[in-house]
């Protein structure tokens, strides 16, 4: 193609034909950059004030929800949690809840209990893994350091419940893998507290900083009427005054029936985002002391449905009162799911994630549509971006706490 | 009580004083944990983690146990599994030679969901509670039916010392040594 055809407004297959100004600037930041996971940002700068700025997502698209149509009904369960592998629990829950509505299956209490602390020890860890690369983000290694040293803390909890510091692959339809080990309400009760010391001490040195005080305050500004129509979510929605957490909206689980209270800020600011994960983490702290204190006390009820568990054959019940571990049955491998259309949401750490699952009766989902909430957050870059220097670009960055792999699927 | 949703507000006193308080704050912080760090860094291989028991690691086969019902090759979501079939002489009946299927495992591929062993209905397979093993090219990944029958010998073991992590509530994650 001639220069003589772009001129006039000619275009080329596939590619973005954009003229670019005198004195603008254009930079490409990433897809390697020192932030979590592959993702480009295109800015255009006059002087050192961004005037444009394009997320270039898609550079780690992993088909996920064709894959999950080409495997049976169990096995997007660890499929799917790669999506947002610090917080496997949560992304993997609501597909759970959607096969539950397909099968009219309802888990035991014990279970739902348990899939919240697993859910909210992941909401723990996946916050402190956002600080930490916030941290290194806007050059504080201490807090990268500190967030991702207590990190650990967390996945030992979910490692002596799964058995897997990451790829848990907990949930399944009807319960859960395993019961909770003696030693982990004793574990639980330990970090909780340790945490809620070290979260003071967080404050002190990162939250409270005059350096990073100075640093996050009106930057990044949304409103809370721009949240709103931005469509963004979880602790971003939050940070701008909108009072919408799925746990509370729709509450799942057993979330109804804990006493939590979920954190809301009014300015918006990047300040105010680094605020409310604080709050939540102390919150999820709370709902862990809850989960071990009813797990403690009701004992006996088996992790899986009831029925189910009924029905399982002599070994299975020998494993499960030897090891807490719950056997499937080969029939588990290529069962069939009624036909019917099921929806379900979460919320996760980074905000609502949604699932649409659709069976025709057969061995594999035929579809699985998933939204996450990196998906929906990506849209700040666009929108908010702009107007700020350079320099603010990974403060933003760092405290919507986007995660690529989650957006990208 | 059922769960709520609040409003909180940000204390965003500015003034001199603050500041210098809140520096003071940060500073002796940091010198605290100058002096007093907080470590738990494994010194691998001079130490390696003893996990708990119910460790999703490498998975071991117990021939014997299995009855060839081909389950956790079928539940594999990541078709690390595959049934091979072997030609099997029964000593009472050596003239009738028996073809049947065994699993064998491909750890180039495998998750460690640990699907299989919760799948296999007579606990043929079962997870030793470690995962450091070391291959020396790809190919021997993929193992025989022979290695996959025995318990792979940690390399860590030779020279290493075991610890365990545990939570403790002033220090996080403490290491100690095992005896
Ligand atoms: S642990 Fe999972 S991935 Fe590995 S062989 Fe078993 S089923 Fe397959
Ligand atoms: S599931 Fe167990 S019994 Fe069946 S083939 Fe596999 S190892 Fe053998």
């Amino acid at each position: 193609m001639t220069s003589g055809g772009l001129e006039a407004g000619g275009q080329i297959p596939g590619f973005i034909v954009k003229k670019i100004e005198k004195e603008v600037y254009e930079i490409f930041i990433g897809p390697q950059h020192p932030g979590s996971g592959h993702m480009r940002i295109i800015v255009r700068l006059d002087g050192d004030i961004i005037v444009e700025a394009d997320p270039d997502i898609g550079y780690v698209h992993r088909t996920m929800e064709k894959l999950s149509e080409v495997r049976e009904w169990l096995k997007p369960i660890p499929l799917l949690e790669r999506m947002t592998i610090i917080d496997a629990c949560n992304v993997t829950l609501p597909y759970v809840n959607a096969l539950e509505k397909l099968m009219d299956k309802k888990p035991s209490t014990r279970a739902s209990y348990l899939r919240v602390l697993l859910c909210e020890i992941n909401r723990v860890a996946s916050h402190l893994y956002g600080m930490g690369i916030f941290g290194v983000f806007i050059g504080h290694s201490t807090m990268y350091m500190w967030a991702f040293g207590d990190r650990e803390v967390f996945l030992e909890l979910a490692e002596a419940l799964t058995g897997a510091r990451l790829t848990h692959t907990y949930p399944i339809p009807g319960g859960v893998r395993r019961d909770m080990p003696q030693e982990l309400p004793g574990m639980a009760r330990r970090a909780v507290r340790y945490m809620r010391r070290r979260l003071e001490e967080y404050r002190k040195i990162f939250v409270d900083n005059p350096v990073i005080v100075k640093r996050l305050s009106g930057v990044g500004v949304i409103s809370k009427s721009r949240a709103v129509e931005l469509g963004i979510v979880g602790p971003n929605l939050r940070a701008s005054g909108v009072k919408y957490d799925v746990r509370i909206a729709e509450p799942y689980e057993v979330y109804g029936e804990l006493d939590f209270e979920i954190p809301v800020f009014e300015e918006g600011d990047a300040l105010a985002r680094t605020w409310v994960r604080v709050e939540e983490i102390k919150q999820s702290l709370n709902i862990i002391e809850q989960a071990v204190n009813w797990l403690e006390t009701h004992k006996g009820e088996p992790v899986i449905a009831k029925e189910d568990f009924d029905k399982l054959p002599k070994l299975h019940k020998e494993v499960y009162e030897r090891e807490g571990r719950v056997k499937f049955v080969p029939a588990h491998a290529t069962m069939k799911i009624p036909a019917g259309k099921a929806v379900a949401r979460g919320e996760m750490g980074r905000g609502e994630i949604f699932y649409y699952v659709e069976s025709d009766g057969g061995i594999t989902p035929y579809r699985v549509r998933v939204v996450t909430p990196s998906a929906r957050n990506a849209i700040v870059f666009k929108h908010v971006v702009p107007g700020h220097t350079l320099m603010d670009l990974p403060a933003i960055y760092g405290s919507i706490d986007y995660f690529p792999p989650e957006s990208d699927r | 009580m059922p769960p709520k949703i609040s409003l909180k507000k940000l204390d965003r006193r500015g003034g001199l004083f603050e500041g210098v308080k809140s520096n003071i704050h940060t500073l002796a912080l940091g010198v605290k944990y100058l002096v007093d760090p907080q470590r738990s860094t494994l010194l691998y291989p001079k130490e390696y983690i003893e996990h708990r028991p119910g460790y999703r690691g490498f998975i071991i086969f117990i021939k014997d146990k299995c009855i060839s019902c081909a389950a956790c090759a079928r539940i594999c979501p990541s078709a690390a599994m595959k049934m091979v079939r072997v030609t099997e002489i029964d000593p009472k009946h050596p003239d009738k030679p028996r073809q049947k299927q065994y699993p064998v495992i491909n750890y180039q591929r495998c998750i460690f969901c640990g699907f299989c062993v919760d799948v296999c209905p007579t606990e043929a397979l079962y997870h030793v509670p470690f995962h450091d093993i070391v291959y020396e090219n790809l190919a021997d990944m993929f193992l025989s039916l022979e290695m996959f029958q025995v318990e792979p010998q940690r390399p860590a073991t030779s020279e290493g010392l075991p610890v365990v992590y545990e939570v403790d509530e002033i220090k996080g994650l403490v290491k100690r040594r095992k005896s």
